[in-house]
């Protein structure tokens, strides 16, 4: 039987055989507007908003917008290291097999690890909001004050979302489109209505007029920056793909730097214009009386009765929406991991009716509901701190990827000045930053007094004690797993090939296939 | 001699399409294409390219399966694994080849739980310009 082809949708010629399973990939054109959705989607704008803005303002007053800018730069520059990395390791995306590529299979094995337990902790604070605001949107301020009704629903969210992430429930591009927009228009209509307030004089108790001043950075002390900078970062956590699905839209010459970019001022003009609002319209008091719940709080003044529920419903379907764009990203993590032997092989299972890798996705949904359950029983304030850890966690595995990218490509580094600024300087500076945020604030929390809640774990505080914990347990998984099966653990780092930047050497494998 | 498309994802349902395909196809001397497709779900994110891989890998099983379950038909059976998801897969493959009809298993899901997991056979009696066979597969 002679080969038959199957048409393409869009970006090429025949890419089936009988019987031979293809490696081609990109044949799902992304168009244009698809490509900035996906940027802008993945990052959740209404939701990460609404779980950090409050307590970014707790730790930086009125200088909000400028950490939100600032904090900006970091990710930005690593996100070139993202690019150059995807070309070299298409598709594969992610810290994981980049780390262990361009600096050896222990440090990947930590990056995965990380990876994965901030996925684990984005869904309890996911759920958090999930479930409080699923009592705002009905007006139930009893059930939405009580500890227990809201760890139920969180709970209740988590399965629904595990549940849609394993039988593969996708929205079609069109209705992320469509929800995107829903989303970014309750966002401006309400900062829209919240400066008119402000300036007609009917604005909160402490409404006071925006000042350019809020968004200088030079106004923030050392601290602030690196207290505000580490919550920040979860904000923009998830924009960073945008530089990995560059490669698969329609118009790879000009279409995806545009993409890049546009997504870029959209999350960036949101974030700022809905911040300046925010904390004018009934100043710091506003953002810190219920921060972790600011959208909640502030809609209900600014829109009134029955409009506010629109922001809320806008909140709660980024955050559903992002569960596609976190869980099923990070459940693959898993799967390659456990398909290049680095954690136990049933993890790289994909369900034979809905091809989901449904064991990772079950487990990480089943830990995410312990870990939440567990923050709860133990203290109800505990969401800030969670969040500061998670901040530690996502500083640590982008940054690493910074660097990553510039050890990767270090032998191309002096072949041009295009070479040397975007994948020397940039994602190593932009990682440098990171790891600056992050060391200083693990001196700074282990004095628990600079923990926002106030609690002190073995006399430090519990961010810290969050995350080194999870990073002892990881290297103890990693060992157990390394004297099981040490072939995975036996890779040496690699450098990109030479001349694979000019095209005249092809792709290195991937890194899920031993070799 | 025509063709007749089959489409296989591994289950009970897939192998009693396979037969009743099977037994036209002798009938008619149509030979007969097992057709997996595997476009992961989600579309993008990392580490897309390793679940797919997973995927294929699972999907060159199946179709093996399928051809070794055919044999002794003395039909001709070839094999194909299609990186779209399966409705689009089995349109593609028939289109290209100009089959003679379609055929699939149906988990016989209630109308409601067909359409919240997707429904291929659903989806292929909307979208198909030619005739497609659904046969029902042993209910669970």
């Amino acid at each position: 039987m002679e080969s038959a082809s199957v048409p393409g949708d869009g970006v090429g010629g025949d890419r089936s055989r009988p019987g031979v399973e293809d490696k081609g990939l990109k044949k799902n054109a992304i168009g244009f507007v698809s490509s900035v959705v996906i940027g802008v989607a993945s990052t959740a704008p209404g939701y990460s908003l609404a779980a950090t803005l409050g307590f970014v303002a707790l730790a930086v007053g009125f200088q909000a917008p400028a950490v939100l800018l600032i904090s900006f730069v970091p990710m930005f520059l690593v996100a070139g290291g993202y690019y150059y990395m995807n070309k070299a390791d298409p598709d594969c995306g992610t810290s994981f097999s980049w780390v262990t590529k361009a600096m050896g299979p222990q440090l990947g094995w930590i990056a995965g690890w990380t990876i994965v337990v901030a996925d684990i902790i984005v869904m309890a604070n996911l759920a958090q909001i999930a479930g409080l605001y699923t009592f705002e949107l009905f007006s139930w301020t009893a059930a939405a004050e009580s500890t227990a009704a809201v760890t139920a629903v969180g709970v209740i969210w988590i399965v629904i979302m595990t549940t849609i992430v394993v039988i593969g429930i996708e929205l079609s591009a069109r209705t992320q489109v469509g929800l995107l927009a829903a989303e970014v228009v309750t966002l401006a209509l309400f900062a829209i209505v919240a400066l008119i307030k402000v300036y007609s004089g009917s604005g909160g108790a402490h409404a006071i007029h925006p000042s350019l001043s809020w968004i200088n950075p030079f106004e923030l002390g050392a601290s602030e920056i690196s207290a505000g900078m580490l919550l920040a970062v979860f904000i923009y956590w998830g924009w960073d793909t945008t530089a990995t699905v560059n490669e698969e839209t329609e118009d790879p010459g000009e279409a995806p730097g545009r993409a890049t970019v546009i997504s870029t001022l959209i999350l960036l003009g949101i974030y700022i214009v809905v911040a300046f609002a925010a904390q004018s319209y009934d100043g710091i008091q506003g953002l810190t009386a219920e921060p972790e719940d600011v959208l909640s709080h502030l809609g209900t003044e600014v829109f009134g009765s029955p409009l506010d529920k629109i922001l809320i419903i806008a909140v709660l379907t980024s955050a559903a929406a992002s569960t596609q764009t976190t869980i099923l990203p990070t459940a693959r993590t898993t799967l390659s991991m456990a398909r290049a032997n680095a954690m136990p092989k049933s993890l790289g299972k994909v369900h034979p009716r809905f091809l989901t890798p449904h064991v990772s996705t079950i487990l990480m949904g089943t830990l995410s509901v312990i870990w939440y359950v567990a923050l709860t029983l133990v203290s109800e304030d505990i969401l800030f701190d969670s969040l500061a850890a998670l901040g530690l966690m996502i500083a640590f595995y982008i940054g690493l990827t910074g660097f990553a990218c510039t050890i990767y490509y270090r032998r191309e580094l002096l072949h041009s000045i295009k070479n040397f600024f975007f994948i020397g300087v940039g994602p190593s500076f932009g990682g440098a930053i990171l790891f600056y945020l992050l060391i200083k604030n693990a001196i700074e929390l282990s004095d628990p007094a600079n923990s926002e809640s106030g609690n002190s774990w073995f006399g430090i505080g519990p961010p810290l004690v969050i995350a080194v914990f999870f990073l002892i347990l990881g290297v103890l998984l990693m060992f157990v797993q390394w004297s099981k099966f040490p072939e995975f653990f036996r890779r040496k780092p690699e450098v990109v090939p030479a001349g694979f930047l000019e095209g005249e050497a092809p792709a290195p494998g991937p890194t899920g296939v031993a070799d | 001699m025509g063709l007749i498309v089959v489409g296989h994802d591994g289950s009970a349902s897939g192998d009693a399409a396979l037969d009743r395909a099977l037994e036209i196809a002798a009938g008619l001397g149509d030979q007969v294409t097992v057709v997996f497709g595997y476009a992961p779900p989600g579309l993008w994110g990392g580490e897309i390219a390793e679940h797919e891989e997973a995927i294929s890998e699972y999907g060159e099983k199946v179709v093996a399966a399928a051809k070794e379950h055919a044999s002794g038909h003395g039909v001709e059976v070839e094999t194909q694994l299609v990186p779209k998801k399966a409705s689009e897969a089995l349109l593609a493959v028939a289109e290209e080849r100009d089959a003679r009809m379609i055929v699939v298993g149906s988990y016989g899901d209630p109308p409601l739980k067909g359409a919240i997991l997707g429904s291929t056979p659903n989806k292929l009696l909307h979208l198909s310009d030619r005739p497609v066979l659904v046969v029902p597969g042993s209910r669970p």
